[in-house]
């Protein structure tokens, strides 16, 4: 008898406990590998909302729009999903994604007004908010110190205009040890459209305004580079990665990338590194620096939009250990717990201040090839700068007023 | 329901199922796509009504709009360029080395299946490897050129628009070597030795032997080769993805990375389809010249 009310006991709480676990399950899609951002982030949360489970599945950057696009049109689009900051005007112009003012207005968590504006533009379109970003990232100029004393540079003093910046290339360029002056991304791909972005606001045009006296002065400046070889041949091929791996190998004394190659260039960097803004044309000018990372969106189709949300203010309340966790730059005006290397942290810190979003624009990939383009024909001396940007601005001017 | 029984047993019922396998094979997948990809080149297609049929029809306006590309007339060059540098060379080498491995010496047949390995490997492997030696500021083959003081100056294989293309080209000869090689040999071998004796005995030398006896025979192996090659040539997709990417300023792009990047990159998925449809037509001119070249053998 003491046997069977044992099992009975045992059976009551078991079933006890199957009814607490009638939870939501949430899909999530994410870029991220098994060792970063929401993998990491899904245990803690899934222990804080014990009624809440995650189901995450991981999507090649690269295939991420075209998978998510296909899954909305067949029905089986996730919960939640990660989404790169320039694609966001073209998912959510299409009513495919969750609105989310209304709940962001009532949330105790997520401060509208904490949100820095070129990420908070990145995730508005038509006026209303369509995701919060997890965190963002910019480019500066990392420099070698060492390699700035053994030229007689102050590495203290690092470049802040162009002519400095080609100044100092120069002075550092030495082609008997294999060293460039500089490393950069001109690659025909958006990542190069992200390089060159900066530049140009900061002379003067924006995307959707490129064939500027700015815009030919700055190719004419990234020319002089390519020509004078003071930058590789290959910067017209190389991703941002393999420039800046080229840094670290110390084959470049300069390179212009984001903080998320730190990781890298702690392990293999073997000199002293440093940080500094992107340099401006002359003294005095404005300040721009390209903007990075995702955001993380409810579909607009989601059965569980307030569990979704719950998930969206957790991650947000995660911004003050992004820099040291996941390698990004706080998206808010939150402050950082103990950042690591922090002199090079306050540089992305505020060089975030001035970091303008891509667009927006639902066909921003048409916009960003018509960019790439230009950059390409005009260092490769297919056409000069005005011919290439002229070009550029009538296939911009095609996709803006359709 | 016995007769037809019966006539699948043994009858033209038997004929007509494995007719009908075959062609149900090719409607599923061949036929369809095909026409469903012509479907496309002829309406308004992006990535949101991908499933769906009812999308706008637009005419020929997707063939107009990639002929007034500016860059289309270069990519129709820089592709009759690919396939025709690369054809030749892969041809006259494989053919080369086929003659060479066919004459009678030790571990000549263990020789000639190394070659394979090369075909062995994914493009998309043989592409890393030669991005490697291609590269500008370290690659082995611009440190041979210099050391060896054949070049004053590196050579910037993948980033120089005057370059990049038969950077590109060098590496698809490579990896068409084998292929062209084995098929080559294989047609090589099914020529009787006498006939060559024979005409050794009439006094004819090896070039007039190579004239006279190997080329005739070999007439419908070179045309499959071609034919084949061609059609390989032009889905050449990894090898052109891992090294240049088309670039730099879409000096090495040609049509078939061409209709990807409309595709998945800026999602003019029409776009992409037009060009492929134009692939498709030229591919159906070259298979034509292939079952015509083919046809000899069966009157043999």
């Amino acid at each position: 008898m003491k046997r069977v009310m044992k099992w009975i006991a045992a059976a009551s709480l078991f079933m006890s406990g199957a009814a607490q676990a009638e939870s939501v399950t949430l899909d999530i899609w994410t870029i991220d590998r098994p060792d970063q951002y929401m993998y990491l982030l899904k245990d803690e949360f899934e222990q804080s909302h014990p009624d809440i489970k995650l189901n995450i599945k991981t999507v090649q950057f690269r295939d991420m729009v075209n998978d998510l696009a296909r899954a909305t049109a067949t029905g089986e689009s996730p919960d939640v999903t990660y989404i790169d900051n320039p694609e966001v005007a073209l998912f959510a112009s299409r009513g495919l994604l969750l609105d989310l003012s209304p709940m962001l207005a009532e949330s105790k968590v997520i401060k509208k007004e904490d949100i820095f504006p070129g990420p908070l533009s990145s995730v508005t379109w038509d006026g209303k908010i369509y995701g919060i970003p997890r965190g963002a990232n910019t480019i500066a100029l990392y420099y070698n110190a060492d390699m700035f004393k053994a030229k007689g540079l102050d590495p203290d003093n690092p470049p802040k205009t162009w002519d400095e910046l080609y100044a100092a290339a120069k002075k550092l360029n030495d082609p008997a040890k294999n060293i460039y002056g500089l490393a950069f991304s001109a690659v025909a791909t958006e990542e190069g459209t992200f390089q060159f972005l900066p530049w140009l606001q900061m002379a003067g045009g924006d995307y959707n305004k490129v064939d500027t006296e700015g815009g030919i002065k700055v190719l004419d400046f990234w020319g002089k580079l390519l020509d004078e070889k003071l930058a590789s041949p290959d910067t017209l091929i190389r991703s941002q990665f393999d420039s800046t791996g080229t840094f670290n190998a110390g084959n470049a004394a300069m390179a212009i990338s984001g903080p998320w190659e730190l990781p890298r260039m702690g392990r293999e960097a073997k000199f002293d590194y440093r940080a500094a803004l992107l340099p401006i044309p002359q003294e005095g000018a404005t300040r721009a620096s390209a903007l990075g990372e995702g955001d993380n969106v409810i579909l607009a189709k989601s059965e569980h939009p307030k569990e979704a949300f719950i998930l969206l203010e957790f991650l947000y309340s995660k911004m003050p250990d992004v820099w040291n966790r996941f390698g990004f730059v706080p998206a808010a005006n939150v402050k950082s717990n103990d950042p690591k290397t922090p002199a090079i942290y306050a540089v992305f810190e505020e060089s975030m201040k001035y970091a303008r979003n891509r667009g927006p624009h639902p066909e921003w990939p048409k916009i960003s090839k018509a960019i790439y383009t230009a950059i390409q024909s005009s260092l490769t001396h297919q056409s000069d700068a005005k011919t290439a940007l002229g070009t550029a601005q009538k296939q911009i001017d095609a996709v803006l007023n359709k | 329901m016995q007769g037809i029984i019966r006539t699948i047993r043994d009858g033209s019922g038997f004929d007509i199922l494995l007719l009908g396998f075959a062609l149900l094979y090719l409607v599923v997948f061949s036929a369809f796509p095909i026409v469903y990809n012509i479907i496309m080149s002829l309406q308004t297609v992006d990535m949101f009504t991908l499933t769906s049929f009812n999308r706008p029809f637009v005419g020929l306006q997707n063939y107009y709009d990639i002929f007034s590309q500016p860059v289309a007339g270069t990519i129709f060059w820089n592709t009759v360029k690919f396939v025709v540098l690369s054809i030749v060379f892969q041809l006259s080498i494989g053919f080369g080395l086929a003659l060479f491995f066919q004459q009678d010496f030790p571990g000549a047949s263990y020789l000639r299946g190394l070659f394979l390995a090369g075909w062995i490997m994914p493009a998309l492997v043989v592409g890393a490897i030669w991005k490697w030696l291609f590269a500008g500021d370290f690659g082995v083959i611009n440190y041979a050129l210099t050391s060896l003081g054949i070049a004053d100056e590196r050579i910037f294989w993948l980033s120089d628009p005057n370059v990049a293309l038969y950077a590109v080209i060098i590496a698809n000869i490579w990896l068409g070597i084998p292929f062209n090689m084995i098929l080559l040999s294989v047609g090589l071998a099914s020529i009787p030795r006498d006939v060559y004796e024979a005409a050794e005995l009439d006094g004819a030398g090896a070039f007039e032997r190579f004239r006279s006896i190997t080329l005739p025979l070999m007439r419908a192996q070179l045309g499959a080769v071609i034919s084949l090659g061609v059609i390989f040539t032009l889905q050449q997709f990894d090898l052109i993805a891992a090294l240049t990417q088309g670039g730099p300023a879409d000096s090495s792009n040609v049509a078939q990375y061409w209709s990807w990047q409309f595709s998945f990159q800026t999602y003019e998925i029409s776009l992409g389809s037009a060009v492929s449809v134009l692939m498709i037509i030229f591919v159906i001119v070259v298979a034509a010249v292939y079952v015509r070249s083919t046809r000899h053998e069966h009157s043999y």
